[in-house]
């Protein structure tokens, strides 16, 4: 099973139009990957969909790296008993 | 200037302080206004109790019917009827629209004026318009008014040039003869100062306004003559230090104060070509006259008179509570008066379609959060009117997801949130950027998109629906 990273890095790479071995953990999603407004909304959704998860909208939208939504999405996931890695 | 700096320090609070007091949102915000107007004059420092007005009988004139009808087709009598009655309902019990005046010349307008009284409301009294001519009482009296309008032009432009007068004092004497032949008919004649912004104050004005006095002193006190103040031309000024005879502040005085004119026998009517008629007819309420002469959605000779919707408003400010105002029938007068053709444009204040529709998405996101952010109040309770956004691609996720919970009229925990609209803000940004549109989107377009994403809303929200 991928780990969390890849899978958020190849629902990036779809939302963004770019390749998964472009994006980096600390790749700012607007700044370095540019992120427009509608597709961090899409973003979210599409993570949201990939994991099976429902994430709180403005604290989702604060997350502002792939690595920052890497452990952002690891936390909702264990809330919410969603099994992720291994 | 030095002398008046001072430091500023920081009022730190961890709860926001939204001064409710003066914006509370169930209301227009509140105009609360302190101490007194100080105005030179004549070289002498004159004081105007300005925060009076909150306790003196202010009211409101509409002319809807007769300036309102010098700038557009005549309305039909059932249309005047259906207005008058509207009026009715919109100034309430209390009189707030106090007075309504009527053309009296043909058989259609007696007939109007015939089937407004009809009615039977009490407000908006029925007042006549007539020339400054002595045979016109009689249509006044036959058709059983108490008070009517008659034109006497005070500006040289109009005494020499318009009515060919070959003096100030033939005009004088013509107008006195006319007025004596009011009280001789038992009607109360209201003097429309026609032009008084372009008049000789001190040489014609005033002491036109002494006759007027001592012609009312021989009258029964329910016959002495009104003034009306008409700003003709729109040349009339709020300006602190405005110089007579723009000066409204200034007139008011003179009529008021050295000719002794009382505040409830005079009148404001404003014109619109310098876009100064609302806060110009606000004025003449702080300074002393006790009406302002208005116009249904300010529609009215070339640039128009003050819109009553907004003094409605602007009274309501003043006073502090509705006294009795029915706000929502500003909604009802717009759309019928949209439905006989008359074009209100859309960022109208208070009555134009879009007038509290946001397009930015940032406002949207105020909106979406709390709506007095971006509402300037509660315009769904005052007027109907909940606020609305207009989507093009400036309006963001925010702005969809407020269409489409107004769109279901969803509240609170089962509002949609943005995270949920994301097929349809892609959708519209697409719409923009791929499609190349300039134009927003309308309801109906968002409506059938709306259908087709949200479908288990529409089956809840929409059942009935095609």
């Amino acid at each position: 099973m991928a780990t969390i990273e890849e899978r958020i890095k190849l629902v990036t790479a779809r939302v963004l139009k770019l390749e998964p071995g472009e994006i980096r953990p600390e790749h700012n999603f607007a700044v370095d990957l540019g992120a427009e407004s509608v597709q961090s909304i899409e973003l979210v959704a599409m993570f949201e969909k990939e994991f099976g998860i429902e994430m709180q909208e403005d604290a989702a939208l604060a997350v502002e790296t792939v690595g920052g939504a890497v452990d952002f999405i690891r936390d909702v996931c264990k809330q919410q008993g969603v099994k992720t890695e291994g | 200037m030095d002398k008046a700096r001072k430091p500023h320090l920081l009022v730190d609070a961890e709860r926001p302080n939204l001064l409710e007091d003066r914006f509370p949102h169930t209301l227009p915000p509140l105009i609360r206004l302190s101490g007194s107007a100080v105005e030179i004059i004549d070289g002498k420092p004159v004081e105007f109790d300005i925060a009076s007005v909150k306790n003196r009988d202010i009211v409101i004139t509409d002319t809807t019917f007769r300036d309102g009808q010098q700038s557009r087709p005549p309305y039909t009598i059932d249309q005047m009827v259906h207005i008058y009655d509207l009026l009715a309902q919109l100034g309430g019990p209390n009189g707030v629209i106090r007075q309504t005046e009527f053309f009296l010349y043909t058989k259609n307008d007696r007939e109007t004026l015939r089937r407004c009284r009809e009615l039977g409301h009490k407000y908006p009294e029925c007042t006549g318009w007539i020339r400054a001519v002595k045979g016109d009482f009689r249509l006044v009296k036959e058709a059983g008014l108490q008070e009517t309008g008659m034109l006497t032009s005070c500006s040289d432009y109009h005494i020499f040039h318009k009515l060919k007068f070959p003096s100030r004092k033939a005009c004088m004497d013509s107008y006195c003869d006319v007025v004596k032949a009011a009280f001789d008919a038992g009607v109360r004649p209201r003097c429309h100062l026609e032009d008084i912004t372009r008049s000789d104050i001190e040489g014609f004005v005033l002491p036109f306004i002494d006759r007027l006095m001592e012609l009312s002193a021989k009258a029964p006190d329910e016959l002495s003559v009104k003034v009306r103040l008409c700003d003709t031309m729109g040349f009339g000024l709020s300006y602190p230090g405005a110089e007579l005879p723009r000066s409204i502040p200034k007139l008011i005085y003179k009529l008021n104060r050295e000719c002794g004119v009382p505040s409830d026998r005079l009148e404001w009517h404003g014109h619109n070509d310098f876009h100064k008629v609302h806060v110009n007819g606000g004025t003449a309420w702080l300074y002393g006259c006790n009406a302002v002469n208005t116009t249904l959605f300010g529609f009215g000779e070339r640039t128009g008179n003050p819109p009553l919707e907004g003094a409605i408003i602007e009274y309501i400010a003043l006073k502090g509570g509705l006294c009795g105002i029915n706000t929502t029938v500003i909604t009802k007068l717009a759309d019928y008066m949209r439905s006989i053709g008359l074009p209100i444009p859309d960022n109208y204040p208070f009555a134009g379609k879009a007038f509290n529709t946001t397009s930015a998405g940032i406002h949207a996101g105020g909106l979406r959060q709390d709506e007095r952010i971006y509402n300037i109040f509660d315009t769904t309770t005052l007027l109907g009117r909940p606020p609305r956004i207009s989507i093009t691609d400036k309006s963001g996720a925010d702005g969809v997801a407020h269409w489409l919970n107004e769109f279901f009229g969803l509240k609170g925990d089962e509002r949609i949130n943005k995270i949920r609209v994301h097929e349809l803000a892609r959708w519209v940004i697409d719409q923009y950027d791929v499609e190349g549109r300039l134009t927003s989107i309308s309801d109906q377009e968002l409506e059938v998109k709306a259908k087709e994403l949200f479908p288990d809303f529409w089956a809840r929200c929409k059942s009935g629906r095609s």
